[in-house]
Parts: structure tokens; sequence; C-alpha cells
């Protein structure tokens, strides 16, 4: 077997593994699926008479609006919180054994990226089910829409790679916290609740530079088949990505040098 | 070359001791090596250098003809190991274990799942192979970390402490396993232990090691020799007699410290003396209540090399223990 096809086997290996443990212990299923579901109804429901205010001219409606939030919301989440399971294998040893067996350390890395990215798209596609039933207008074109998934599976990629550089590093679930935290600030610092152009004050500021900002309007820009930062979206993630790539690849070298 | 080649090696922890001091070692392809000392003495931190989860701070060392800082792709494709405290998820089942285990090593499809099965048979785990290994004895969950060491038939084997907390059968069990795995797959074998009998059933090779250095090395005979000749104590059975038998040994060896009732020598020339003191005992006259012939042990050897007896002896309890 070439080494790369090696590689592809224990990436593959390992997210099998990551999946199975997590798929088949319901104390983590449920609330993977429950919380973006209750964000999305706390806010798209919670909040619908926001179609009404003045300024708030986005042609699919609020919730569809709210579900291109929880859709990048979720993703990210989801890739945070495979650090949990990093940071679990690290505290009770079975690290040791991927770390002992896997002559290509990187296939560590990515085959834990793959299975949050396994679990992201399942959470994504039961939550675009509740919403298409609770009513969500999909305005773009098949090719957007397609732009929108792969660019929401790409920020669970960012999300993944924050999450194992940290999990690497420290490999003790008591700094989860240092996980979630930075993603929940960039998450509720950007326009959650309504567009942009609707903030004011040192929100709008922050709002304007904050990275998630262009996710959530390129995401939504897509889903209204409207023109939007969607551009400079894709930038985002490619930006991020190698940012958080290096940063994700260095804690797997600090990692084996521990 | 030597399948396992050790120069200088030494490991410092940041708030701790030098565990591992400037050890030097080899060992020959095929052979099984027992790296016996106390607990705390460096044995596990010794392994997991050579199996590359942990940089040496100082030295050299190659596994399989690897240099294992340079070369950590390729040693870790060479080796298989059983840590000192199986890296098990209890969630999976046995056979996930595996699976995931050959995934790593890059195997996959119908030769993995025959050499799965052979191996879960081979170690008495057919059965147990579909639950979850939460469920497993300890015994089993050391079956299975062994399992899942050999998956990839490497040709070095690490076994740190693999039958400590085990009972007696699965001791044995794991003792035939290992020799078999040296004696008919040529397997070099590195077995960390604490039990003296361990290293001295299985090993060719034995080094003791003691506060990060090894102390001593050969093979057991040649350590066991070094220390001296077998013993006799007898015990006669009319105690008035003790004298009489002191005198009547005297020939045979050395008068060795006699505690209450019995005497003891240490033979100068064997075991082969024995038959002439029971006929000298006979002539004399002295009935024998107890005869105990005892042949030097490995502790013997810790003894003499540390001043401290190996049974017993550890980071918590650096006491001598009273040889009761
Ligand atoms: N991660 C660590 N940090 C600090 N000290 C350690 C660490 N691991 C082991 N030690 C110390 O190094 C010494 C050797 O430990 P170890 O190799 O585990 O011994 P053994 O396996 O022979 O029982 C002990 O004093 C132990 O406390
Ligand atoms: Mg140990």
């Amino acid at each position: 077997m070439s080494d790369f096809l090696h590689w592809l086997t224990a990436v593959q290996g390992i997210a099998v593994r990551q999946s199975s443990s997590f798929f088949k212990n319901p104390a983590l299923v449920l609330p993977s699926l429950l919380f973006p579901m209750l964000f999305f109804a706390a806010f798209a429901g919670g909040l619908s008479d926001l179609n009404r205010i003045p300024g708030f001219d986005y042609t699919p409606g609020y919730t569809t609006f709210q579900y291109v939030f929880v859709l990048f919301q979720s993703s990210m989440f989801g890739g945070i919180f495979i650090g949990f399971a990093v940071a679990r294998d690290f505290e009770n040893g079975f690290a040791r054994r991927l770390m002992i067996a896997t002559p290509r350390r990187s296939a560590i890395m990515c085959g834990y990226g793959l299975a949050a990215l396994v679990r992201s798209a399942v959470t994504i596609i039961f939550v675009t089910i509740v919403a298409l039933v609770a009513g969500i207008n999909v305005l773009g074109s098949p090719g957007q829409i397609v732009l929108l998934y792969v660019l929401a599976l790409t920020s669970n990629i960012l999300g993944s790679l924050w999450a194992l550089g940290i999990a690497f590093r420290f490999q003790t679930l008591s700094v989860t916290p240092l996980m979630q935290i930075p993603f929940f600030i960039l998450l509720f610092l950007a326009p959650v609740y309504v567009p942009i152009e609707l903030l004011s004050g040192w929100i709008r500021h922050v709002a304007d530079v904050n990275p998630v900002t262009f996710l959530l309007e390129g995401g939504r820009a897509l889903m209204a088949g409207t023109t939007g930062p969607i551009v400079t979206a894709w930038l985002v993630v490619l930006i991020g990505g190698i940012v958080l790539g290096i940063w994700s690849l260095t804690g797997l070298r600090a990692a084996e040098k521990r | 070359m030597g399948a396992i080649e050790v120069r200088g090696l030494v490991r410092e922890f940041k708030k701790g001791p030098r565990a591992v001091d400037n050890i030097d070692l080899t060992v020959a392809e095929g052979e099984i090596y027992g790296f016996l000392g106390p607990n705390g003495a460096g044995k596990s931190t010794t392994v997991l250098m050579l199996t590359t989860l942990l940089p040496p701070t100082a030295g050299t060392a190659t596994v399989a003809g690897f240099d294992i800082v340079k070369q950590g792709p390729q040693v870790r494709a060479s080796i298989g190991a059983a840590l000192q405290e199986a890296a098990l998820d209890r969630f999976l089942t046995g056979r996930e274990h595996i699976k995931l285990q050959g995934s790593l090593h890059g195997m996959k499809g119908a030769d993995l799942r025959q050499r799965g099965n052979d191996l879960l048979e081979r170690v008495g785990l057919t059965d147990a192979a579909d639950r979850k290994v939460g469920g497993y004895s300890g015994g089993m969950k050391r079956r299975l970390d062994l399992a899942l060491a050999l998956l990839h038939r490497p040709r070095v084997l690490f076994l740190d402490e693999p039958t400590t907390g085990l009972d007696p059968q699965s001791r044995s069990a794991l003792w035939d396993e290992v020799a078999r795995l040296s004696r008919e797959d040529g397997v070099t074998v590195f077995l960390t232990t604490q039990y003296l009998e361990e290293a001295d059933a299985l090993a060719n090779r034995v080094g003791i090691i003691d506060h990060g250095t090894i102390v001593v090395e050969g093979t057991p005979d040649e350590l066991k020799a070094e220390v001296g000749r077998s013993s006799v104590e007898i015990e006669p059975h009319d105690a008035a007699r003790l004298a009489d038998l002191e005198r009547a040994l005297a020939p045979f060896g050395e008068p060795m410290v006699t505690r209450g009732t019995r005497a003891s020598i240490r033979l100068n020339e064997g075991v082969g003396d024995v038959a002439a003191i029971v006929r000298a005992l006979d002539a004399q006259g002295i009935v024998v209540h107890q005869l105990r012939l005892r042949e030097p042990t490995l502790d013997d050897v810790f003894l003499e090399k540390t001043g401290r007896s190996l049974e017993g002896s550890g980071d918590n309890d650096e006491d001598e223990t009273p040889s009761a």
C-alpha cells in the first residue's frame, strides 16, 4: 500500500471510530441535534415580528434569515465539539494508541476533522428538514445552494482546526471553554438577529470587521439568490483555514513532544 | 545490528527526577529482553521513548534499524506495543478496536478480517469480540491489547508490565504466548516487569534498572551465577543437635546466618553435594526434619547490586524489606 493510501485508511479508521462512538451515545447525539433546533425555534419563532420592522428587507423572510445563522452556528460548533472528544482521548490515554500506531500522525488530525464534518452534516440535514417544514424560502439557484452548504461545511473545518489545536496542546477537558468562547464571541458579535445595516454603535463597528459577518451575510445572499460579500466569505474560510490549519498542526507537533 | 540499540538515553521531566539516566542496551533480533525494576525505576519512560511517544532529553536509540527521533513513522510501522495502561475505548467492541488498529496500520478488507479473527481466537476473545470493552475484565483487556499490538505483524514488540494485576492462569497463558512469538515468529520482545519470576521464566536476557540506571545486565543464569551459588538449609528433628549439624555441614561450604532451629550453608560444589550431605548426616545420626535447597534468585542479584530487595521495593517504600 502506498504511503498516501495508508494515510487515507488511517484517516478513515479514526473517523469511523469517532463517529461510531458518537452516534451510539444518545447523551452526545441528542444535544447536537436539539441545541440548533432550540436556537432556530427561539430566534425564528420568537423574533419573527422583526419581519415587519422598517429596514428589514431580506426577501426570503425572517425564518430563512435565522436558518442561515443556525446553519453556520451548528456547523462551527460541530467542529468545536470534536475538540472535546480529542481532549477526552488524551485524558484517558486512548490517544496514545493512535499516536503509537499511526506512522503519519497528520492522519489523526484529519480523521478527527472528518468525524466532525460527518457529524455536522447530520445536524445540518436534520435542521434543514425542520426548517423546510417550518417554511424557509430557498430563492438561490441550485449552484448557489450548493455553494452555501460547502461554505457552511468549510466553516465546520475552521471550528475543528481551532479546537484540535487546543486539545493537542493542553490534552485536558478542563480547557474546553477555551475552545468555545472565542467562537461564541465572534458569532454573537456578528449580525445574528438583524441585517448588518440595522446595527449601530460599537457593535456595528465590530460587526463590520468580524469575519463571521462575511460568512453569515455571504450565506444569506446565496440563500436569497442576491449579491453579497460572497467572495469575502470564501476568503475568510481560505485564510482562516490556512491560519487555523497551522495552529492545529503545530498543536499536533507539540503533542508529540510532551 | 540489534533490533533495539540504545546509547546514552536520558529523559528528564520538567518538574521531576531524571527518570531515565544515561542507559545503554542492545537487544538482538528475536530475543526476549526483560527490563526488570521496581516501581518508578524508569521502565515505562524508557518504553515511551523507544515507541516514539516521548522524545528523549539526550542520547540516541534505534528500533528495527530506525532512529526513534528522526524516523518516527518507520519505527511506528515496525513495532507493536501494549503499554502499562491499556489504551482502550470502553464504548467500542473488541472487533471495532481491531478495525481501528488495522486502519491505523493501513490494513483493510479480507486480510484485516482474517488476521483479526485469528488473533482474537489466539487470545481467547472470539466470543467476547462483539461486546463493548467496558464490560471486559482486566485480563481480557490485556489480551485484547496484545492482539492489537500484534495485528500488523510487528518485528519488535514492547510489553510494559503485561502481567501486573493478572491472575496466575492469565499470567502463564501470556508467558506462553510471548515465548511462542519469539520462538516461532522471531519477534523481538522488550518486556518490562517488576516480577523476578517473570524475567527469569521468559527473558533471554535481563537488564535490571533502578533509579533510571541499568545496574546489571546479562542472562538470568549469568546474573545468578555472579551473586553466588546454591544454598541448602536444614532443620534437624532434634533442635538440640543444631551445633552438631553445623559442624557436619562445614566441609561442604561456607556457613550462613542460622536462624533459630535451622542451619544453612552456601554450597561449594553446587547441588551435586546434597547426596553427600545427606550421607554425612546419616553417619552422624542426625535426623533431618526438613531440607530446603535454594537457588540464587534475581532478587539476590538485585539485593547485591542495590542493597535493597526488589520485592516490595519502589517509589513508596524504599526501605529494605525484612528478609523474613
Ligand atoms: N510525565 C511525568 N512527569 C514527571 N515525572 C514523571 C512522569 N512520568 C514519570 N515520571 C517519574 O519518572 C520516574 C520513572 O517513572 P516510570 O518510567 O513510570 O517508572 P516505572 O515504569 O519503572 O514504574 C518516576 O519517578 C516517575 O514519578
Ligand atoms: Mg511503569
